[in-house]
């Protein structure tokens, strides 16, 4: 019983990680409808600018969080402005969408090995391996930390979506852009907004990956690929429904070690993926719009 | 998400995946072939490995800029200059192959040093083999790349099975002195890879023939540069072992024992195989994490005191690179390359076939442990120099405890962290 204790408690916490990985990719999809093949990219960048404050300026990685989604945010809106608004529309989703932010994710790698070279970077804090004893579990404060931010996201994401103007409008335009236009609304701008809070919440993800594991500039594919499995299977635009894919996927992998060798469990949440691609190709809680 | 874009998505997932496998950077030949000899080599300078590729490679140039000094290789009685040619294999095995393909059939190299990391070295070799052209690395340590009946590889590593092998007879005597139980159980924790199935082989082999001295309880592998080490440290913790004996790289063993310490885990022994007591673990770890960890390792520069080749090479760093330390990593380079210049003076020829006989017949001295290197052939061309095994104390240091004849100091046994 210890035994599964434990593991649930890894799966908790795994899935609080996940989670963070996954709303920003869920986002953009759901309005833009374009996977950001970049935010491996821009979880990788908010790793290190995470690290560069700790290291540079001492700012602990919690404290910084502001200022890793406040440049994150400025970057999606850049990357927005500059490349992913002159798509032509229609094919937003596409491959032409596909290649650009690829190609984006390539530029922010290669940059990171510029100014960063090649090593592994670990953001080593005081408490980097404090834990808590709970029932004799222990559970580490970073992980803890992680999980809070992770359910605390979604419950912002919600109230943004929900009772603010601009959240609404986001919705809006997910659901119907042209209808947006005629009563007023500034598709453009929402669209911009969406993709810099998406970038923002990869960014998030990024400082919170990097408080738990060392990283370096071809980081994020793994976390892409992982945030990818999560979207699908929770349904389009649910952020409810990505946080329970979240928790499904961290509980899968980490309940596996039961009956598979550990070097298998990280694929199993892309055996997940298949099966309910072809079982439910919706995900597993449908498609929704945003909310 | 539509169906189409779930595809488009999984398409360029995959095109992003097959990236990795590019380089995505390369190094500058740092030399060009001009009636000399050119040697080519690829390291991996990006990627999972940057660190360590970095470090072989300043153990490649320091040996290439001696020759350089004394104007040279002598062959026949001639100075030939030589220079290498070095690339980044991104540390990917695809780009590790292609690269070196490109190597001896594009830029026409005349011999090859070869990467590190056994499962790069693995997959390289195999082109060299291929391609008729002396392959000498200090990076493949797995018997498994030399049982497979090359006739060109020759590898400075001793195999890892060694490595299980002395933890374990050093873990032996422990027990024998009544420090440790007995029985005593063993974690078993291995990446999955040639490297890691060496190190599983010698240690349980010790433990089979150990008549119940030992038991292994956790026997599992993992995957290379995981991330979420956690279900597994769970295993490890239900199963109560007193062992914990692991094989890992360098970023999984600074990942994995951060879980570790996280986890409250404790075990009356700690290694993990080759590493333990490297500068990039100890600041990414901090020292008190890493106290009374033992690591096997192929070198130490504690060994200057005891092999007159290891005092020159410490000296010779120290004097290249800023006064700076050498790790085993820049000296398995060094002896790497030099043990290739040896074969080629005494063959006095660039000839590869009278190279490789060189090789193969060569016993010199040489600054890893034991003193001397030859590439053993019942072995297939790999050295079987001793390990030394060294443990992290609390002064800071990390010297040799084993074997004994090298050793600076006693090992500390049963861990004392874990009776706080």
């Amino acid at each position: 019983v210890a035994r599964l204790i434990d593991l649930a408690v890894s799966a908790v916490l795994l899935a609080g990680l996940y989670a963070t990985m996954a709303y920003g990719l869920g986002l953009i999809y759901g309005v833009l409808r374009v996977v950001n093949l970049a935010h491996g990219g821009v979880i990788m960048a908010g790793a290190y600018l995470g690290w560069y404050l700790f290291d540079r300026f001492g700012i602990d990685p919690y404290l910084a969080i502001p200022v890793v989604l406040a440049a994150t945010f400025a970057l999606g809106v850049a990357l927005y402005g500059l490349l992913v608004r002159h798509l032509p529309r229609g094919a937003a989703g596409g491959p032409a969408s596909l290649l650009l932010l690829f190609g984006v994710w390539l530029v922010l790698r290669n940059a990171a090995y510029l100014l960063f070279t090649g090593n592994d970077q670990t953001l080593r804090t005081s408490y980097s391996t404090d834990a808590i004893a709970v029932l004799g579990t222990h559970l580490p404060v970073n992980r803890l930390a992680v999980l809070g931010i992770a359910v605390v996201t979604p419950v912002l994401l919600h109230l943004l979506l929900r009772r603010t103007h601009v959240g609404r409008a986001i919705r809006a335009v997910a659901q119907n852009p042209d209808s947006c236009t005629l009563v007023g609304v500034d598709v453009e701008r929402i669209y911009m907004l969406s993709f810099g809070l998406g970038s923002a919440l990869a960014g998030l993800a990024g400082v919170l990956s990097a408080t738990l594991f060392s990283f370096n500039p071809a980081s994020g594919s793994g976390e892409l690929l992982k945030a990818f499995v999560i979207v699908v299977l929770g349904g389009l635009g649910s952020v409810a429904g990505t946080a329970l894919a979240a928790l499904i996927v961290a509980t899968v992998e980490v309940f596996a070690i039961l009956v598979l060798p550990s070097y298998l469990t990280a694929a199993v949440g892309f055996v997940m993926l298949v099966l309910v691609l072809v079982l439910r190709p919706g995900g597993l809680f449908g498609q929704r719009v945003l909310g | 998400m539509t169906k189409r874009h779930v595809l488009l998505g999984s398409v360029a997932l995959a095109l992003a995946a097959l990236s990795a496998c590019k380089p995505s950077s390369e190094g500058k030949a740092t030399g060009k072939a001009g009636g000399g000899i050119t040697i080519g080599a690829t390291l991996p300078l990006t990627g999972a490995e940057a660190r360590i590729g970095g470090f072989y490679k300043e153990g490649y140039e320091l040996a290439f800029a001696e020759v350089q000094k004394r104007g040279g290789l002598s062959i026949a009685g001639k100075k030939t200059p030589v220079t290498l040619t070095l690339l980044d294999d991104t540390s990917t095995p695809a780009t590790a192959v292609t690269l070196a393909d490109r190597l001896i059939n594009s830029d026409k190299v005349d011999f090859l040093l070869g990467t590190y990391s056994t499962h790069l070295v693995e997959a390289q070799s195999t082109v060299a083999e291929q391609n008729a052209i002396p392959y000498v690395n200090g990076g493949g340590a797995a018997s498994e790349i030399y049982k497979r009946g090359y006739k060109w590889i020759f590898g400075t590593l001793a195999p890892v099975e060694l490595l299980g092998t002395t933890l374990m007879t050093w873990i032996d005597e422990q027990q024998k002195a009544g420090k440790l139980p007995k029985p005593a159980k063993i974690a078993l924790v291995w990446e999955n890879t040639a490297h890691g199935k060496d190190f599983r082989k010698g240690v349980s082999d010790f433990a089979k023939a150990s008549n119940g001295a030992y038991e292994i309880v956790v026997d599992e592998s993992f995957e290379l540069n995981g991330k979420d080490f956690s279900p597994l440290l769970g295993k490890v913790k239900a199963a109560d072992a007193d062992l914990f004996l692991a094989d890992a790289h360098l970023p999984d063993y600074i990942t994995m024992h951060r879980q570790y310490v996280a986890a409250g885990l404790c075990h009356k022994i700690v290694s993990y195989g080759a590493r333990g007591s490297e500068k990039a673990a100890i600041e990414a770890l901090g020292a008190d994490n890493v106290l009374y960890v033992v690591s096997g390792v192929w070198w130490s520069p504690l060994l200057a005191d005891k092999v007159p080749p290891a005092k020159a090479f410490v000296e010779a760093f120290k004097a290249q690179y800023g006064g700076r330390t050498p790790e085993w990593f820049q000296a398995l380079g060094y002896e790497t390359a030099r043990s290739l210049f040896v074969a080629i003076e005494l063959a006095s020829s660039t000839d590869r076939e009278k190279v490789r006989n060189a090789l193969a017949k060569m016993k010199i001295q040489s600054l890893l442990p034991g003193g001397q290197l030859e590439f053993t052939a019942s072995a297939g061309g790999e050295a079987q120099n001793p390990f030394v095994l060294q443990q992290n104390l609390p002064d800071g240091k990390a010297p040799i405890v084993f074997p004994h004849d090298m050793a600076g100091a006693e090992g500390v046994a049963p861990n004392p962290r874990c009776a706080k």
